[in-house]
């Protein structure tokens, strides 16, 4: 479960959960709030907490990845970058979600890469719980790499089809000199109970699980370290309508079992909205709204997030019939070339003559609400 | 009568029972929607109504019904109507062995005629012309090595008798009707130059190139980002309303399904489960599958962070249709009369393949 603004709600506080939460850099900070709220189902007892009053754990502040062009076969020269991300800015809240949508080629992988940095940032800076994490290099970034980790999308990718569940769950811990064998089995088992698989996987291969399971397995392995943010780069896309709602309420369960904050990369809007608190819409490498997720999806001000929301088909006849669609015109711009001013403006179709000229600036439109665009849709 | 008609088409790899039994039509200038999860039986549907699986010794059906799975591991005669399916003699031994071969039968009659038992040569001619198909990924069913404007204008030769220039304009204007910007640019461009809505785009041009009267579009949107996606659903409904086009869509995509079908059809695990027209279906799913499907969708309009209710299990957890509802393993509702024999389609124009649910009207 995750957390959720709600201001006007009634909240009293009940204290998280926080005994496996070994690395937690910042004490003992979240405390869960609950919210009585007439329209939330009964089996939700436990409401979650604005979080604005928890302490920030992730801060990514004007991150930039570019990719250098290169041409040449003997001599190899830069002809130009491609600007994968470029001046993205976020904070997350412990034990809160940030969900990161856009589409392909926007640069939202590339961010959560480097935030965790996979990929080296060109400009920019993270911090994780205070530790600036693109300061730190060598053995003491390596250490520092059990307090974030990642669940990929494709399951059967990522996992090692030669090391079996046990070899699997108990490599992060191996790497990172926790335990003895024998502890480090216990953990797996442990581990393998809390995304609800039984201890006896511990000897199977990858390829004897379904899509699903192995999905639990990704997790799994990301939660061994029982580390502090997760990055979850489209944890669902590759698996079954049936199964991915498996898979969402297990990522809700176990950010309040083990205090987790994420950090959940996805293309499907529908998808991002049901897991996070905060919504960050990317386009062509930089943040065009930002919003917590009941407002971004309600009252969306960018051009690009109405329009993204306007093409999600949704599962009713009655309201496709009326659906009011946006339909953009032509492909994302080359990432290498944007358009001057804003980077949308070539599909927008509300764009004028200062969109060419003037890139908007990043302004908070409402309490909580950012958006780059320079009306006030 | 319906444009395309299927009936009881089955098709088994070896042991493996992929559609068993399954039935449904599509009448000219309707959407008729095959929905279902991965290993469902969708997309072999639509390959066996294409003529495009590898075939399997005896599986094309002759004259006399010849018997279908090689191993008949599942022979499970067809619930709704006992057709001439039921001599299910053992074949004499062999069948696994040439692996990979489609064991078809059934029938998919197409304006009177049975694709089904056409030749191969039969069929080809009509394939391309008279019925066509868009893929689910365009990067690997183009011709990477061959420019775009060749492999639209290849059809156009084959079926339309068009050479040269003539060939050349109308593979343009083709581009141009699917909203590809500087069409006679384009012509010369390979595929790896275009974007995937392009490109998806392009194999819609060379589907519809010669005006067929069915399209079946498998997963056509599902490798597409959602702005490209609703371009392109929006650019095969203009088809379907313009040209009285039939469109049989596969998709996992229950939003595509609201916004596109006018019919649908569920399946799990190789038979229909399901079948009801569009608003028929989401106002009254009756099948435990389809609610379960509806109840794991994430939507829009939901309170944010309701929890979700996902159907349990997954798809490896199933018995045989000859045994009881291959949904059973995974359902909620489940009783003893599910487990007891085989469930039949019962009900129409709403059907639903559920001993438990009450009859729908």
């Amino acid at each position: 479960m995750s957390t959720e603004p709600r201001d006007e709600a009634v909240q009293d506080q009940a204290p998280q959960d926080q005994a496996v939460q070994d690395h937690a850099p910042q004490g003992e900070p979240a405390v869960e709030p609950e919210v009585a709220d007439a329209e939330v189902p009964a089996q939700r007892a436990e409401e979650p907490a604005a979080p604005a009053a928890r302490p920030v754990l992730l801060e990514v502040e004007d991150l930039k990845v570019h990719f250098p062009i290169r041409r040449g076969v003997v001599v190899e020269r830069t002809v130009g970058h491609v600007r994968a991300v470029d001046g993205v800015s976020l904070s997350v809240p412990q034990g809160g979600t940030f969900g990161l949508v856009g589409e392909s080629g926007c640069g939202k992988t590339t961010f959560g890469r480097a935030v965790l940095r996979l990929e080296e940032p060109t400009a920019g800076r993270v911090t994780l719980g205070g530790d600036d994490v693109t300061a730190l290099g060598g053995e003491r970034l390596r250490k520092f790499r059990s307090r974030m980790q990642m669940v990929f999308q494709d399951p059967l990718g990522s996992l090692n089809p030669r090391h079996n569940v046990d070899m699997l769950l108990s490599e992060p811990l191996k790497v990172h000199g926790v335990g003895s064998k024998a502890e480090r089995r216990k953990l797996a088992v442990e581990t393998l109970d809390a995304v609800g698989l039984p201890k006896s996987v511990l000897e199977r291969f990858p390829h004897e699980f379904s899509g699903g399971q192995r999905q639990r397995l990704g997790i799994a392995r990301a939660l061994m370290l029982r580390p502090d943010l997760i990055v979850c780069d489209e944890p669902v896309s590759a698996l079954d309508v049936s199964i991915q709602a498996q898979v969402m309420n297990l990522l809700d369960e176990l950010q309040d079992e083990f205090g987790l904050t994420y950090l959940v990369i996805a293309h499907d809007l529908a998808v991002v909205r049901h897991l996070s608190d905060r919504v960050g819409v990317m386009y062509l490498g930089k943040l065009v709204e930002e919003a917590d997720s009941e407002s971004i999806y309600e009252h969306p001000r960018h051009p690009y997030t109405k329009a993204l929301l306007s093409a999600v088909p949704q599962p009713d006849p009655e309201k496709e019939a009326t659906r009011e669609r946006i339909i953009l015109k032509g492909d994302l711009p080359s990432p290498a070339n944007p358009p001057s001013g804003c980077r949308f403006r070539t599909r927008c179709p509300w764009a004028e003559d200062i969109c060419a000229e003037v890139e908007p600036e990043w302004r908070e439109a409402a309490s909580g609400h950012k958006v780059a665009c320079h009306f006030d849709l | 009568m319906a444009l395309l008609e299927v009936e009881e088409l089955r098709v088994a790899f070896g042991a493996a029972t992929a559609v068993d039994g399954v039935s449904f039509s599509v009448e000219e200038g309707k959407i008729v929607g095959l929905v279902g999860e991965s290993g469902c039986g969708k997309s072999v549907t639509s390959l066996a109504v294409m003529g495009l699986l590898p075939k399997g010794r005896g599986g094309r059906r002759s004259k006399a019904p010849q018997p279908v799975q090689a191993a008949a591991a599942e022979p499970a005669p067809g619930a709704v109507k006992a057709t001439a399916a039921a001599p299910q003699a053992v074949p004499a031994g062999g069948g696994r062995r040439r692996g990979g071969g489609a064991y078809v039968s059934g029938r998919a009659v197409f304006d009177g005629t049975d694709l089904l038992t056409l030749a191969p040569a039969a069929m080809r001619r009509r394939r391309g012309r008279d019925l066509a198909m868009v893929f689910q990924d365009p990067l690997s069913s183009l011709n990477p090595v061959v420019p775009i404007g060749r492999q639209i204008t290849e059809v156009l030769e084959r079926h339309r008798g068009l050479k040269g220039a003539k060939a050349n304009q109308e593979a343009a204007n083709l581009l141009d009707r699917v909203g590809i910007p500087d069409p006679t640019r384009r012509l010369k461009e390979y595929p790896h130059q275009l974007s995937g809505g392009m490109r998806q785009r392009v194999l819609i041009a060379i589907a519809v190139a010669c005006a067929p009267r069915l399209l079946i579009a498998d997963e056509p949107t599902t490798a597409l980002d959602v702005t490209i996606q609703a371009q392109i659903l929006e650019l095969l409904k203009d088809l379907v309303d313009h040209e009285g086009t039939a469109l049989l869509m596969i998709t996992h995509d229950l939003g595509v399904v609201a916004g596109m079908c006018d019919e649908v059809n569920v399946l799990y695990s190789g038979r229909v489960v399901e079948s009801a027209p569009v608003r028929e279906l989401f106002a009254r799913p009756t099948h435990p599958y389809t609610i379960g499907l509806l109840g794991s969708i994430p939507k829009l309009d939901l309170p944010i962070h309701e929890p979700l209710t996902p159907i349990r299990g997954s798809i490896a957890d199933v018995i045989r249709w000859k045994d009881g509802c291959a949904f059973a393993p995974r359902c909620d509702r489940v009783a003893e009369a599910c487990v007891s024999g085989e469930p039949a389609l019962v009900g129409s124009p709403h059907a639903h393949r559920c001993v438990l649910a009450e009859e729908v009207a």
